[in-house]
């Protein structure tokens, strides 16, 4: 440790901390415009200067690392000046358009102008104009505004990785552009806005819309992915005007997809107030009107439950009391990635950190486009790698990454087991081995290369295995997970504390679910098969998309023609159409509640947004139904429900009652039991069938979302993309061909990019190509005939 | 020949620089280049190369002048990483024109000095970062070169030593920042010239974030006759810590101007006056930049001033390159230094706040004075945004942009105040 002195305090910090991060920590103010903490350090706008005794010149803070016995000073006569004239260089081409600025209130030039800042500017020459770039569908840029600092240039090549935002020209010339008639290609673009110290860039969807003074500010958890980033949500009156991230918080930006979806709160297709269908439309009703119908449709009938793991816990608990107390014989479903219901291994969600995933000597990617399913932790794996730290990746297709990989390869869904079975045999060879695993490997017959990088990668102290849904949603998943569990059990990566096992699983709340529904869970294509074989009577639907999201859109479809829908939700998706009845419940803005992310994190809301109709919190839906049916209900109170859940997983309760939540982390589910041995059936049709999962337009919320939709279309990939070599040993041509598969034979614009493993037709835009999600495999045949 | 007496040496870089051809490889080494080369790379080690030209007091003849032998011991060994060894040779201060006669009459002794500094710094890969303007010169050190790696005095194995060395040439686009060295190290890296804020030094972490060794090109071409003659001997010739002679690039109104390699220590006088013939009008300079267009002014005080490092600081000016800059009274001080201040505004690389806005204001005030249309007010303003550019920045140009605004606003306050109010007369 380095002991020093600033302003005749004594500091005691880690050595080699800048002088500048010293002063952050023990709250001496030091102004700076240029650092920030999770970028690299620039050192330009001088702001930070420092005197430092026996120097003769004073030091920028920021890129001065403390030294044992060092005198800093951070506030004298000649420092003043300084920071006054660093502020009147600042304010020479800088316009005074505060009053017109959305930034104003809310900007470090403005606050430390007022501060440090010369009453009266004494430039006197012409000011400069500078134009203004497109930087995409969230990004406002007034370049004039700019003062050079370059933390959005830094952003986009640290942290996106993307590196489209450099700097032109020199001197005073010198300007921040973005790439000419380019969007920026990042998923993480909307923090921009909050990274720029002052109003070049700006939030374009609320762009002139309110002032920072006018917001109220409400805390929540971000639902729209398994991380569970902690959001602010600034409102003004009933509209939403943004979402931003939580300082303080384990994640300091939050994704374009978690922020952006904020205009789907207040769109058309809330579920408002009850509704009862009418002929071909809806008409509005009365709780109790909606009630008498719901109970018409469900009394004495045999029925599927189907629900959103997006519920808070709280939810998801009134769930399954409503279940048992009035359909205590139904099956749930509540995965619509998973096509194999067998007991895994080791259950969704993560073992390891987000930040022990950083600093791990290995990490493994298995079939997952993390930057699109988990952007936040892209954004750590990429900062692993700017350290030089390794990761590997296999899977179907070359997902983008804006980062460098270490090893990657390419391979087909069915080579899953072979890939596996190929690396239990070399650690083998390196006398690492578990029981069970000879019998898994004799049940695979072939050997698939890639399983030695995942071997290679085992050999680490530690490694973290990432499992995506390429795995989860695999018609063999179960003896997948139990081979890689082989794996890491042989490796010592299961062991406490090293535990490397993570599954990237469909939603929030993974743990709770394996953990609660555990014993009830059925696959939704389960659901839907026994609907349309006349084994169901009805489907409940709280709060889920089968038609719209997931694997099941064929089959849900088929059902929902022989049995009839009462949805409970706060949005419609493409499955409304089907509904008999809509119960509001209210969005998870709305509401109190709790949640757990990926890591098994706490994450609790409680200052929730007003809600805007007759939309109640869920739990007091589920109960009303249970009334309504004839049964007592359960809890009639939040008190009580969260007894209940606290009865079924008391860690929840601690971690609730501790004042370090976030270090109490839920654990994953282990099924000890669950041995599934390699399924020895051929795949139907000679090419394998990957669908792409879109940040952009996955989920209800998204899809209800104009903004989230307007950067789907800039972003998107053509239809259906096969390799070069796949279509040519068929002796076919990119264009129109037909897809053949169990489900029949469909038409598609089929494009070609080496980026897809050969032998494997990628859905790159689900919605479009829905009709195959139910499908494995599939044939390619020409338009003309049936080669 | 060099004589052997550090008494009698009167030159060192320039030594051979007036014999026809001596850019040619057989002509160079009819007259002794090279010839020490083999017995440097069979006989000495790393150390006591190192411990030579740290005896031998000589510093950086590129402007900052830090001790060279003192750069080398810096950098780290056994690190797993290469070092690398370049040369600045991206002479852009205004008023240096040296190192461009070394390179084109006598390529090969910054040749030579390059690989006895590669061989103590156990450098595979060097290169000479020439400014882009530079096109003759350029063409001759790569003709020279192409001779050395003929004669296998680069490449594999040089002169069956067992040590090997690669040169590689690369032409700068044209901006005097790239001269500083964290600039040129970003722009030989293929980024914009931006320096770097240190630490870490380029000799930790440089090229490639490597330990790298940046030296001038008169530096290195002084490394062969150190070695040759040893470290005393060096350190005998000039003034003290001031060793060796340099090479002045003197221009401005005198009859003569040019570059003159004198010991360190000759008097600013009798560089002047017995070198250059003298002033083209009158007796004494009116003022003079005596390291190059960054250095501040002298005036006709320090027209007797030995040129050392020591008594140029003690002056308030510095050495710098050795670039003087001499004028007359016929001098107009406030044009200069607004042609001055116009060539900083351009060249700024606009990263830091002072440099980047303030350059660029003191031009468009210097425009107004010059043109007798500034305000008695603005002087204090100049003054102020002058001050606080220098100092307050990564890289010294800002230094270099204040000096001559400083220097005019302190050594001729009449003529300012003048041209202010002629106007407003």
């Amino acid at each position: 440790m380095t002991t020093l002195f600033i302003d005749d305090k004594e500091i005691t910090v880690e050595p080699g901390t800048s002088i500048l991060e010293a002063c952050r920590r023990h709250g001496i103010e030091v102004p700076y415009f240029c650092y920030h903490p999770e970028l690299s350090v620039a050192a330009n706008c001088r702001m930070c200067l420092v005197e430092v005794e026996g120097w003769n010149k004073p030091a920028a803070s920021c890129c001065t690392p403390v030294s044992e016995g060092m005198k800093v000073r951070t506030r004298t006569e000649a420092l003043k000046k300084d920071r006054e004239m660093i502020m009147e260089y600042l304010l020479i081409h800088h316009p005074l358009d505060c009053p017109v600025c959305d930034q104003g209130g809310d900007c470090k030039l403005q606050d430390y102008a007022v501060e440090y800042g010369p009453s009266k500017g004494r430039y006197s020459e012409p000011k400069r104009a500078v134009i203004n770039y497109d930087l995409g569908p969230f990004v406002n840029t007034c370049m004039t505004r700019c003062i050079h600092c370059t933390r959005c240039v830094r952003f986009a090549n640290e942290i996106a990785g993307t590196g489209d935002i450099g700097v032109l020209n020199r001197g005073d010339h010198m300007t921040i552009a973005g790439i000419v008639e380019e969007a920026l290609e990042s998923e993480l673009s909307g923090n921009l806005p909050d990274i720029c110290p002052v109003g070049a860039l700006l939030d374009k969807p609320s762009h002139d819309l309110a002032r920072p003074w006018e917001l109220s500010h409400h805390s929540s958890t971000c639902i729209q992915c398994p991380n569970g980033c902690d959001i602010q949500i600034e409102s003004r009156g009933e509209q939403v005007m943004r979402i931003r991230p939580v300082e303080g918080s384990p994640e300091p930006f939050i994704c374009d997809r978690g922020r952006y979806v904020y205009d789907s709160f207040r769109s058309p297709a809330r579920i408002l107030e009850p509704q009862i269908r009418q002929g071909d439309g809806f008409g509005s009703a009365t709780w109790e009107e909606a009630f008498a119908r719901t109970v018409e449709l469900l009394k004495d009938k045999r029925v599927g439950i189907l629900f959103s793991p997006y519920w808070s816990l709280e939810g998801l608990m009134s769930i399954r009391l409503m279940r048992d107390a009035v359909f205590p014989d139904a099956k749930v479903a509540f995965d619509l990635h998973r096509r194999d219901m067998r007991p895994f291994a080791f259950e969704e969600g993560f073992s390891m950190t987000t930040e022990q995933i950083e600093s791990a000597d290995q990490v493994v990617v298995l079939g997952c486009d993390l930057r699109q399913r988990l952007p936040l932790l892209m954004l750590r794996l990429r900062k692993r790698s700017r350290q030089g730290r390794p990761v590997t990746r296999i899977g179907a297709m070359n997902y983008r990454t804006n980062m460098s990989l270490s090893n990657d390869a390419l391979i087909r869904p069915r080579d899953w087991h072979a890939v596996i079975a190929r690396a239990m045999e070399q650690v083998q060879q390196l006398g690492k081995t578990a029981a069970g695993m000879d019998e898994w490997m004799a049940s695979v017959d072939g050997r698939h290369e890639a399983g030695k990088l995942l071997a290679d990668a085992l050999m680490a102290d530690t490694c973290a295995l990432i499992v995506g849904e390429e795995i989860r949603s695999h018609e063999d998943a179960a003896s997948l997970i139990y081979g890689l569990d082989l794996l890491m059990r042989a490796c010592g990566h299961a062991e406490e504390g090293r535990d490397g096992r993570n599954l990237v699983p469909e939603a929030m709340n993974a743990q709770m679910l394996s953990a609660v529904f555990g014993d009830v869970r059925a696959s939704a294509g389960e659901l839907f098969a026994l609907a349309q074989a006349g084994e169901l009577d009805a489907l409940v639907l709280v709060g889920s998309d089968p038609v719209g999201d997931g694997l099941f859109p064929s089959a849900a479809k088929a059902a929902l023609e022989r049995v009839p829908l009462v949805q409970v939700g706060a949005i419609e998706g493409e499955i409304s159409r089907y509904a008999e009845v809509k119960l509001p419940a209210a969005a998870y803005v709305e509401i109190e509640g709790t949640f757990l992310n990926m890591e098994g994190r706490v994450r609790t809301a409680n200052k929730p947004v007003k809600s805007l109709g007759e939309e109640r919190p869920l739990w007091k839906v589920m109960m009303r139904l249970a009334m309504e049916m004839g049964s007592e209900p359960p809890v009639v109170s939040l008190e009580e429900l969260r007894e209940a859940l606290y009865a079924a997983m008391p860690e929840v309760r601690d971690a609730c009652n501790s004042v370090e939540c976030d270090a109490c982390l839920i654990r994953v589910g282990r099924n000890r039991d669950a041995r599934a041995l390699p399924r020895k059936t051929a795949e139907a049709f000679p090419l394998d069938v990957v669908s792409r999962y879109s940040m952009y337009r996955e989920g209800m919320w998204a899809r209800a979302s104009e903004l989230l939709s307007e950067a789907g279309r800039i972003h998107a990939l053509d239809d259906v993309l096969v390799h070069p070599d796949t279509l040519a040993e068929l002796g076919l041509k990119p264009g129109p061909l037909v897809v053949e598969s169990f489900l029949g034979r469909h038409t598609f614009d089929i494009g070609v990019r080496d980026d897809v493993s050969p032998g494997v037709i990628y859905i790159a835009k689900r919605g479009v190509a829905g009709d195959l999600s139910d499908v494995t495999s599939a044939r390619l045949v020409g338009c003309g005939g049936d080669s | 020949m060099i004589p052997s007496d550090p008494k009698q040496v009167t030159q060192i870089c320039f030594d051979r620089i007036r014999i026809p051809d001596q850019r040619r490889l057989e002509v160079a080494r009819a007259n002794g280049a090279y010839s020490f080369l083999p017995t440097v790379l069979n006989e000495f080690n790393s150390e006591q190369i190192i411990e030579e030209v740290k005896k031998s007091g000589l510093r950086g003849r590129g402007g900052a002048g830090f001790p060279t032998g003192l750069k080398w011991s810096f950098v780290p060994r056994n690190t797993g990483k290469p070092t690398y060894l370049l040369c600045n040779a991206d002479e852009g201060e205004p008023g240096t024109f040296k190192d461009r006669d070394i390179m084109r009459y006598d390529p090969h002794l910054l040749i030579e000095g390059m690989i006895m500094a590669g061989y103590a710094l156990g450098v595979r890969d060097a290169y000479i970062y020439i400014r882009g303007e530079f096109v003759a010169e350029a063409r001759v050190l790569n003709e020279a070169i192409a001779e050395a790696y003929a004669a296998n005095l680069l490449g594999e194995n040089i002169l069956g030593s067992g040590y090997s060395m690669h040169l590689t040439v690369h032409r700068g686009a044209g901006a005097y920042i790239c001269g500083e060295e964290t600039a040129l190290i970003e722009s030989l890296e293929g980024k914009p010239g931006r320096p770097r804020f240190k630490p870490p030094f380029p000799a930790v972490e440089g090229f490639y974030r490597c330990p790298t060794v940046v030296n001038n090109v008169e530096t290195l071409s002084t490394i062969p006759a150190i070695l040759k003659h040893g470290g005393d001997w060096h350190a005998a010739i000039g003034a003290p810590n001031s060793a060796g002679c340099k090479i002045f690039s003197v221009s401005g109104h005198v009859n003569r101007p040019g570059n003159y390699e004198v010991p360190m220590g000759t008097p600013l006088k009798t560089l002047i006056e017995d070198y250059c013939g003298g002033l083209k009008r009158g007796t004494v300079p009116k003022a003079i930049i005596p390291g190059g267009s960054s250095a501040p002014w002298l005036t006709s005080e320090h027209y007797e001033l030995p040129l050392t490092f020591d008594d140029l600081v003690k002056a308030g000016s510095m050495l710098g390159s050795g670039a003087i800059i001499v004028m007359d009274e016929t001098a107009d001080v406030i044009k200069i230094a607004r042609r001055l201040s116009h060539f900083y505004a351009h060249e700024s690389c606009g990263q830091c706040t002072p440099c980047r806005e303030g350059t660029g204001w003191l031009e468009r005030l210097m425009i107004r004075l010059e043109a007798g249309k500034a305000r008695a007010s603005d002087i204090e303003v100049l003054r102020d945004a002058a001050e606080h550019m220098a100092g307050r920045t990564i890289c010294a140009l800002a230094d270099g942009a204040a000096a001559p605004v400083l220097s005019m606003l302190k050594h001729f306050p009449e003529e300012v105040r003048a041209r202010v109010v002629e106007k407003a007369a």
